[in-house]
């Protein structure tokens, strides 16, 4: 288990590594650069666009640039500049001055981490995962259990609501039922502090990931239903809860639990829309406006903080797989 | 360890850390409000007087708790809050480096300049009581009001703008507005020459920039409280410069905070030392951002406090709006029918003219639009009436001319090109064309969202139906269509660019980019005559000869037709009805009222 | 003397002939078919697409009105039974959903918008389901160096931020003859398949590794049945399942995402000539009305519906299809 964890580990970084060349590539592949600032404003000269490209290095050769980025380069004065090994995500071009890293994870005085673009990012994730489970694999039991029945396509539909109503339709409507007309929560949150309104941005955005739960638990329990040893179980005599507890459900959650890692890598990196509608502090937001922006520090940091969460959870899926299943060997 | 506990463990670690993400016990900045007397000795006439004053500040507390408690208003329950939604929440606040209207909301109400605008747009004094320009116009010398302070108490002499204009004009810091102080002598080299130039223009400009005491001295450092005279020496006659002066650029951000905070000085709020009419208190990304009044501001205190939310989506603004949370927020064109017909909305809504001229720009040099009857026919064939009716419900007005109405150098009365189909027809027939058939493919350029879709749609349909001509819809990314529009190579045949003022002087609108070595560069526009007008109307000093010039060069513009003028937008708001004393100017693209805060009030009363 | 009957004779018949099967013998998908055409939410499912596809093809006869057609003066109708808008205007039994913002009728748009979305929905996931059972399948069933290359291959592609690679690809090739074909439709479905391929390619080969170990493959080897052979015909229709949930959530996945490329300034190209294919899209619909909620929420909700239909649809039909092709169903009833 050892062996495989930290070859799996050395594996990261090449990963990362062709990651962000091929994002280098690309990102500069796209016409516009970081001073294209959007039509409604004025453009800057070229006089002073040339001593910008210059301030930040723009003007070297591609090669040098993503070296510079990656491992870093000597500045204007001589001195090395650390890059991304040294967790130097670069200078933001839109906000001047901040560096990435800066942006992502800085929190105002005496704050703790989670207060953090990122750490906001994160919570929202882990709280949309939270409820979809909580919702999810209960009716993903109950329609498999009671399978072609009112309650199944009820579960069903519901369920697919979710994922076919896009969430910035369902986002406002919900703001609109229980801001405006029922006054439970107000339409902007005050401050972020308060639990309760944490709960339509993560219910909006757990959505996908709680019909996508309900769905493989209840296929992965019609599996397991039709399995020969619960057919044993039940000839046994054993009590019917106890078979659906101690047998079916343990391992028709073997699949939904692999998927958990990746959800909630892709719930952390997905939650654009709905930053914009709730106004939600986190670097969703940012990191599309950055693409938009050519802001090229932004986008490579970004990705690769995003990368290396989504290999990670694309680990705990081998892991967790590994454990709960015993015929799976880890080589 | 089994595999199964290690299993229930590592399950039980996960749900863990779960709950107590979800409920973190909050440090809470608060605002508690202290009281202090302070009793001095003053002399007066002869005679030590004691006298008392009572100074009511606030002071920052951390608190911690479970909980926070929703707050309709404020936390304090003791000032009035104004709460707006602005929009998008700004890059950088930084004075020599912002670029976009909302920056510059912000720093409109942290800092002064030495002149600012009144609600007529007319330059009136700021920090300066008064200036006066030499003869021919080459150098202005304003004179600063006596005791001014910044926020923290501490003086604001001339040294300090000295140092603001530098840094804007310092290629170092190479803000997008840098050229817009390049009048002053010695700025154009500095900013852009090459090695020798460069160095060189330095010398010339911290010798053009001068901040002397009353006698006419050097001053000698930020303490000097006589150091009221700023001079600046100008490469040619500007006699609109003092109203240059008044833009944010110019802005006295206090040097050894800039130093000391680094290059993210402008994002905490104890490097933002200014002398405008409040303070920023704190500024929460993409939440929120809060004022207090500035005690210190020369002209008087701010009756409430400030709050700026950066909510994007109109429509949820909207809903936030008439759910009273906040007091002022942005009208869009989709919600105006809805307010025009509700009996109480319609009487918050706050609708005056902008600052802006839409319109829509032809390649010189590309075919078919360099022919000037084809350009011609395309401005005669646009229903401008229908165009601002229809696409943008009644939100803007038509226009016929470059500068705006509100604006000195404004014409009223112009008629040239206006809708007329039959004419439109005629003027292709005339062109070397001939006839619809005989134009090379056309293609309509814009930036790709929702809104603008919309509209271009609209557009080709009535070129369609009025010329019978098939353009092609091309929608690009936003960033990509800046990139097309900044380069002559690139730029599209047609293609709707907005132009808005960041002055109100017609040198702001003509000459900056109607010359031909101003931003129509990008179209291939260049009328030596026209140029010449303008250049000589820069440089006149006698205020009714240099209207009369830039009204015959704004004529000879509107003939040569390079571009079509299609729209001046409108500032639409909705402000609650408690809120007292907001004075509109075109200028007030960012919040209405924002160009005299002090004045604006909360009538307590007339809230739920 | 004992007479022997003619019928009495008998002759070796084949073995078949002698045992009488209790019902007629089928094939797989015969089997199949008969078990989805019982399940009736299925049926639901099936009837709901083909009535779309229909619309989709005969938009211009169904559509009441040119869907570009301007109507001056008529923007933010609402539908037909509205008596007062939120504006304060009543609405016109010509346009019975009501109009868009500068007049446009808004049934008719949904009509033509049905065609993007049908397609958008099946293209790029058939070109997934080719391109990532193929790799998931060799990925899975080869194992060692091979399986470890390709996995790291598509670690790559998912730790991809998704966002970046649809911006690229459009902003770069959009000007180019393959972002023009079909009104970048195209160019979006290239855009959409090469981002979505890896999680079918790590389905397949989950499905692969279970199945790899049982005995009915071990048996087919004995037999002598090539790796090719048991890959198409024993590994893929046993995987078939977790690829059919899939599949059922990835149609209306594509549909919305044109919607979001849209929002961000990369979905379909706008069309002028109203005897174009391609005119409008549910996506392009739902953004628009977003902004104007407040005013007409049926732009916003009519498309809403419409992708929430044909979403339960090819979920209903996609369970039915799971339960159905379920090779250890076979031959029950």
């Amino acid at each position: 288990m050892t062996a495989f964890l930290i070859r799996r580990l050395l594996w990261m970084v090449p990963v990362l590594f062709t990651i962000a060349l091929i994002t280098f590539v690309l990102m500069h592949a796209a016409p516009g650069g970081p001073w294209d600032r959007d039509p409604g404003r004025r453009q800057i000269d070229a006089g002073t666009q040339a001593r910008l490209n210059e301030q930040f290095g723009l003007d070297k050769p591609m090669w040098r640039q993503f070296l510079a980025y990656v491992i870093g380069d000597f500045d204007g004065e001589g001195e090395f500049v650390c890059g991304a090994i040294c967790g130097n995500l670069g200078p933001s071009y839109r906000q001047r001055g901040r560096t990435v890293q800066e942006i992502l994870f800085s929190v105002p005085d005496g704050k703790p981490f989670w207060q953090s673009r990122f750490g906001y990012s994160i919570r929202l994730g882990v709280f949309a995962l939270t409820l979809a489970i909580i919702v999810g694999i209960p009716a993903g039991i109950v329609s498999a259990l009671r399978q072609n029945s009112i309650i199944d396509y009820t579960c069903s539909f519901i369920a697919n609501l979710g994922v076919s109503v896009p969430n910035f339709v369902i986002g406002i409507y919900l703001i609109i039922i229980f801001a405006v007309t029922l006054h439970w929560i107000s339409v902007v949150p005050r401050s972020w502090a308060e639990l309760k309104v944490w709960i339509i941005p993560a219910m909006v955005l757990g959505f996908g990931t709680m019909a996508l739960t309900a769905r493989l638990t209840r296929s992965s329990m019609i599996e397991v239903m039709r399995q020969d040893y619960v057919r044993t179980a039940r000839s046994k005599g054993l009590r019917e809860s106890s078979i659906v507890q101690v047998h079916m459900v343990k391992n028709a959650l073997i699949p939904v639990v692999t998927v958990l890692g990746p959800a909630l890598a892709a719930l952390v990196t997905g939650s654009f829309i709905i930053e914009t509608m709730f106004s939600f502090p986190g670097i969703g937001r940012e990191y599309v406006q950055a693409i938009s922006n050519r802001d090229y520090s932004m986008i490579l940091g970004t990705t690769l903080v995003y990368g290396v969460l989504i290999a990670f959870a694309n680990l705990s899926v081998d892991v967790i797989y590994s454990f709960l299943d015993p015929r799976i060997r880890l080589k | 360890m089994s595999r199964k506990t290690l299993l229930h463990t590592i399950v039980l670690a996960v749900f863990a850390t779960l709950a107590l993400t979800a409920c973190q016990p909050e440090t809470v900045v608060e605002q508690v409000e202290v009281t202090r007397v302070i009793t001095e000795t003053v002399i007066e006439e002869g005679q030590s007087v004691e006298v008392t004053r009572v100074v009511t500040e606030q002071v920052e507390v951390e608190v911690t708790r479970e909980t926070v408690q929703i707050a309709a208003a404020d936390p304090t329950g003791a000032s009035k809050v104004l709460r707006i939604n602005i929009g998008t929440y700004p890059d950088i606040i930084d004075p020599q480096l912002s670029s976009f209207a909302n920056e510059i909301g912000h720093l409109q109400l942290i800092y002064e300049g030495l002149t600012k605008l009144d609600a007529g747009l007319e330059t009136v004094p700021g920090a300066a009581e008064s200036w006066e320009y030499n003869e021919d116009a080459t150098e202005l010398t304003f004179t600063l009001r006596e005791g001014l302070k910044y926020s923290d108490g501490s003086i604001l002499n001339a040294m300090r703008f000295r140092d603001a204009l530098l840094r804007n004009i310092n290629p170092a810091t190479a803000g997008e507005y840098a050229a817009i102080t390049d009048e002053v002598l010695g700025a154009a080299e500095w900013r852009i020459g090459t090695e020798e130039v460069s160095v060189q223009g330095e010398e010339v400009v911290k010798a053009s920039v001068q901040a002397l005491d009353m006698s006419g001295n050097a001053c000698e450092d930020y303490e000097q409280e006589d150091c009221r005279i700023f001079r600046i020496n100008l490469s040619k006659p500007a006699p609109y410069f003092h109203t240059v002066m008044s833009l944010w650029v110019t802005y006295p951000a206090k040097a050894e905070l800039i130093t000391e905070g680094g290059p993210n000085w402008w994002n905490s709020s104890k490097y933002h030392v200014g002398n405008g009419p409040y303070v920023l208190q704190s500024l929460e990304p993409f939440v929120r951002g809060n004022f207090v009044p500035n005690e210190f501001y020369w002209d008087g205190v701010g009756n409430l406090d400030i709050e700026f939310s950066y909510l994007t989506d109109t429509a949820v603004a909207f809903q936030a709006y008439r759910n009273d949370e906040f007091d002022i927020i942005i009208l869009a064109a989709e919600d105006l029918a809805t307010v025009k017909v509700d009996p109480v909305l319609s009487t918050e809504a706050v609708i005056f003219p902008g600052s802006c001229t839409f319109d829509l720009e032809f390649h010189q040099l590309k075919e078919p639009f360099n022919d000037r009857k084809v350009r011609q026919a395309f401005a005669m064939a646009l229903d401008r009436e229908a165009w601002v009716r229809d696409v943008y419900k009644g939100l803007g007005t038509p226009t016929l001319t470059f500068i705006p109405p509100g604006y000195p150098g404004y014409q009223e009365g112009e008629t040239r090109w206006a809708y007329d189909p039959e004419a439109a027809l005629q003027a292709i027939a005339e062109s070397s064309y001939g006839s619809v058939e005989n134009l090379p493919p056309i293609i309509d350029t814009f930036g790709d969202t929702p809104r603008n879709r919309v509209r271009h749609e609209w557009l080709v349909a009535k070129w369609n139906e009025v010329l019978g001509v098939d353009i092609e819809l091309n929608p690009v990314e936003p960033t990509t269509y800046t990139a097309l529009t900044k380069d002559i190579e690139t730029a599209p045949q047609m293609y709707i660019l907005g132009w808005c003022a960041d002055y109100p002087d017609p040198q702001n609108w003509l000459s900056v980019y109607f010359r031909s070595t101003g931003f129509v560069q990008d179209i291939g526009y260049s009328n030596p005559e026209f140029d010449a007008l303008v250049d000589q109307a820069d440089t006149t000093v006698d205020p009714e000869v240099r209207m009369e010039l830039y009204r015959q060069a704004q004529d000879l513009l509107v003939e040569d037709s390079p571009v079509v003028f299609m729209r001046n937008n409108v500032n639409s708001y909705l402000v609650k009805p408690w809120v007292t004393g907001i004075v509109t100017t075109p200028q007030d693209s960012i919040w209405p009222g924002a160009i005299d805060p002090i004045g604006i009030d909360i009538d307590e009363s007339l809230m739920p | 003397m004992v007479r022997i009957a003619k019928a009495e004779t008998t002759t070796l018949r084949p073995r078949e002939e002698v045992a009488e099967l209790p019902y007629p013998s089928t094939s797989l998908w015969q089997d199949a078919w008969q078990r989805l055409i019982r399940n009736k939410a299925a049926v639901v499912g099936m009837i709901i697409i083909i009535l779309f596809v229909f619309i989709a093809t005969f938009a211009p006869f169904l559509a009441p009105h040119n869907p570009l057609k301007i109507n001056d003066g008529l923007g933010y109708l609402p539908p037909a039974w509205v008596e007062s808008s939120a504006a304060g205007v009543a609405g016109d039994s010509r346009f019975i959903l009501g109009t868009d913002t500068i007049g446009r009728d808004v049934l008719s748009r949904v009509i033509y918008g049905a065609r993007v979305s049908m397609v958008v929905g099946l293209t790029p996931v058939a070109i997934i389901l080719v391109i990532g059972s193929a790799i998931g399948l060799l990925s899975g069933y080869a194992g060692g160096r091979m399986d470890n290359v390709l996995m790291r291959i598509t670690d790559v592609f998912y730790a991809f931020p998704n966002l970046l690679l649809y911006v690229i690809l459009m902003v770069t090739l959009r000007d180019t003859t393959l972002g023009r074909m079909f009104n970048g439709l195209f160019l979006l479905f290239v855009a959409l398949a090469l981002v979505s391929w890896v999680g079918v390619a790590r389905l397949v080969r989950s499905s692969v590794l279970t199945l790899k170990g049982k005995e009915f493959i071990e048996a087919a080897r004995c037999l002598g049945a090539s790796d090719k052979r048991i890959m198409t015909r024993h590994i893929l229709p046993n995987s078939l399942s977790p690829l059919i949930v899939w599949m059922a959530l990835a149609i209306p996945g594509m549909i919305i995402a044109e919607a979001i490329l849209g929002y961000l300034g990369l979905g379909l190209r706008p069309a002028s000539d109203p005897n174009a294919f391609f005119i409008t899209s549910w996506g392009s619909l739902m953004l628009e009305g977003q902004s104007a909620i407040n005013i007409q929420p049926y732009i916003l909700l009519v498309p809403s519906i419409c992708v929430g239909l044909v979403v339960l649809a090819f979920t209903f039909l996609g369970d039915g299809l799971r339960d159905a092709l379920d090779p250890r169903m076979r031959g029950s009833r």
